[in-house]
């Protein structure tokens, strides 16, 4: 039966090539109806398998757990960001298999849509499962976030593979008690930085003790709600940490863990935990210390993740925001930067954005320093302006441009510093746009 | 003129899905007129307050699980909610705060999580938690007198049956249960509804009727609004409208 499977998958693989298109999760889903569901069973992995998952950074933390192997000189296997659910995963297994369905490979480092981690890892033998995170974004498809997170946690408690989690999130560390069996929780931590606060800064959830509902007390917040928390009550919050990030200094780009120095590219606390989870992993795994260290300091992205244009002789700033974490980080990362500056914001409502966009309200918009003036754009450009003018902004200086390009020359018109701020849909078209901008008077 | 006093209860842990914003939008909209609007909030274990000394009582939205943890300590409020609400105290419900002011929320399992029993509505919860009512939402609505389209969000699970006062018709979206043709609660100094985004952000008409109601409820003037510029706000529903509505 699997033989047949296979070869179906893989005559899908081929025909899909031979129209030029690359296979995305069309053999994937055609298997999972043949399989009822089961579509990653029939795969035959003998290498340990690495899964990333979390609301952000998966893709990040993936990519740089990959580099770490495969500079160590492994042969390993990655999925393309997206292709993250269990037909998605099962595509790609497909084209690396042979014909029995055995994989050939070192090390698989897969991300892992957060609802798919029980999915696929009750198919296959999980090594290491690497949580980063939980934010609610993804409510429209997932119900509530704590159901998700009830899914993971039933996996969690079967597992007793290594578990690397984010101690400052309650809503992951909370996983590691799911197994007490389980010998191999590992619990990631950064002190805190410049910017840490003592009170939250930015509307969150999982203020609440997950075992007993008592609020939760903080000796800092990095951001959102991640940060040293600890439930007075019952303790949760009181671990080991396996690894910590000390002594970041964002300005200078520097980071500790493990008494070692790392120089990364991207200078965000965000990026930080993301470097740190993976520092972990390599120590996990006994990688060579400089190639580590070539991974964390070499790390940077393109497709819109503080990534930089011209627009003629001023500088733009382009940064994806899927939720409010990730437009408070970079409203973080343009405060703390002198001078004044423009924003546009690009807002779009697509399937893929989960049709909600009420979590621009939980953008804290009163913190804006130096903004001298707003262009908003996308499809619900005028819902982001209404939230920017509520906040207290003058509406007199925000700009409606619906249409992508004349919202780009709308920002350009004026000198100075730019930032620019898209959701996950509207990223794509912004970078077009930006590259496409020539200046100058139409 | 007197301060406008507002109890936001349980905003720590009903806050789904920008609901928040209403309270910010009030507040935004308050200053603009230089109303004083003073917002104090209520949570699990907090010292009991004067319900009947608020103008406004506001609940919002939350996952299951929060709705359950607030649920045995609204029952202890009971008796100060009814008298503010017969004092004419507005109540301002979302999504959650909705349901928990009927007679009983039945979840997903089965179980029952008592309401207030202020209004006869009861809500159930279907089996499967994939069953929602989510996505744009439009609900004509006549509280001015006139007819106002309202536009929000809705993505609850609860079908909540018996509402003998809606706020308003369904003309897109769900509304009280799947696919039905009313939307909410009302009453003169209640809405309760199922529309997040935040629901006052589009609607600044419904912003303005709570303020005005509660700024002019126990006095013997009539007291006007200043007009603010909606210029935006408006542009955006319209923008929906256009969108929905075809
Ligand atoms: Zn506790």
């Amino acid at each position: 039966m699997n033989r047949i499977l296979i070869l179906i998958g893989k005559i899908i693989v081929g025909i899909l090539r031979l129209m030029g298109r690359s296979a995305g999760n069309l053999p994937g889903i055609v298997l999972w109806h043949l399989t009822r569901g089961k579509c990653c069973k029939m795969f035959k992995i003998d290498c340990p398998i690495i899964a990333v998952t979390g609301t952000n950074g998966k893709t990040s933390v993936t990519n740089c757990i990959a580099q770490l192997f495969k500079q160590s000189g492994k042969k390993i296997i990655i999925n393309k960001e997206g292709n993250n659910l269990d037909t998605g995963i099962c595509s790609l297994l497909l084209k690396y298999c042979d014909m029995s369905g055995k994989v050939n490979a070192d090390m698989l480092i897969l991300e892992t849509d957060e609802s798919h981690v029980p999915v696929v890892y009750s198919q296959q033998k999980l090594d290491t499962l690497v949580v980063l995170d939980f934010f609610r974004d993804q409510l429209d498809r997932n119900g509530e976030m704590e159901t998700l997170i009830q899914k993971i946690n039933g996996f969690c408690k079967k597992f007793d593979g290594n578990l690397i989690l984010n101690g400052d999130d309650p809503n992951t560390a909370r996983l590691g008690k799911a197994n007490p069996q389980n010998k191999n929780v590992k619990y990631f931590h950064a002190q805190p930085y410049a910017f840490a606060t003592k009170e939250i800064f930015e509307a969150s959830e999982g203020r609440f003790c997950p075992f007993c509902g008592q609020p939760l007390e903080y000796e800092y917040y990095q951001y959102s709600h991640i940060g040293k928390f600890l439930c007075k009550n019952c303790g949760f919050g009181n671990y080991d940490y396996y690894i910590s990030a000390e002594n970041i200094n964002l300005e200078k780009h520097v980071f500790y863990a493990d008494g070692h120095k790392y120089t990364p590219k991207l200078n965000s606390i965000y990026n930080i935990y993301n470097m740190t989870a993976v520092a972990g992993v390599a120590k996990l795994y006994n990688i060579d210390r400089k190639i580590t260290d070539k991974v964390i300091s070499g790390y940077t992205v393109k497709n819109g993740r503080m990534e930089n244009f011209m627009l003629g002789d001023r500088k733009a700033t382009l940064n994806l925001a899927k939720n409010p974490v990730g437009a408070n980080m970079t409203l973080r990362v343009m405060n703390e930067m002198q001078g004044e500056k423009e924003l546009l914001f690009v807002l779009n409502d697509n399937v893929a954005d989960g049709l909600d966009v009420s979590w621009i309200w939980d953008i804290n918009f009163s913190i804006f320093e130096r903004v001298t003036r707003v262009v908003t754009s996308g499809t619900r450009a005028y819902d982001i302006a209404v939230r920017i003018k509520c906040s207290g902004y003058d509406a007199d200086k925000i700009v409606v441009v619906p249409d992508l390009d004349k919202a780009v020359e709308e920002l350009a018109k004026t000198e100075g510093r730019k930032f620019v701020i898209a959701n996950y849909t509207a990223v794509q078209p912004t970078r077009t746009a930006l590259k496409n901008y020539k200046g100058g008077n139409k | 003129m007197k301060p406008l006093k507002i109890l936001h209860m349980y905003a720590d842990m009903l806050d789904l899905y920008g609901d928040s914003g209403n309270m910010e939008i009030i507040k935004y909209r308050c200053k603009m007129r230089d109303i004083e609007c003073i917002i104090d909030t209520y949570s699990i274990d907090s010292d009991m307050p004067d319900f009947s000394s608020y103008d406004l009582i506001y609940i919002g939205g939350g996952a299951d699980l929060e709705q359950q943890h607030i649920s045995e300590d609204l029952l202890k409020c009971r008796d100060g909610i009814r008298k503010a609400y017969e004092n004419n105290t507005f109540l301002f419900l979302i999504c959650g705060g909705y349901q928990l002011m009927g007679k009983y929320y039945r979840d997903a399992d089965g179980n029952d999580i008592k309401g207030l029993g202020l209004f006869d509505y009861y809500t159930v919860a279907p089996e499967s938690r994939r069953m929602r009512c989510i996505g744009n939402i439009v609900v004509r609505t006549k509280f001015t007198g006139k007819n106002v389209d309202v536009v929000g969000f809705e993505n609850h699970g609860g079908q909540t049956h018996d509402v003998k006062t809606p706020f308003g018709e369904v003309r897109f979206g769900n509304g009280n249960c799947s696919k039905s043709h009313y939307e909410g609660y009302f009453e003169k100094n209640v809405i309760a509804t199922y529309l997040h985004g935040p629901m006052l952000a589009k609607n600044p008409e419904i912003a303005d009727y709570i303020i005005s109601y509660c700024i002019n409820r126990n006095s013997s003037e009539n007291i006007k609004l200043k007009k603010l510029d909606d210029k935006l706000e408006k542009d955006c529903r319209q923008v929906m409208l256009d969108r929905l509505i075809k």
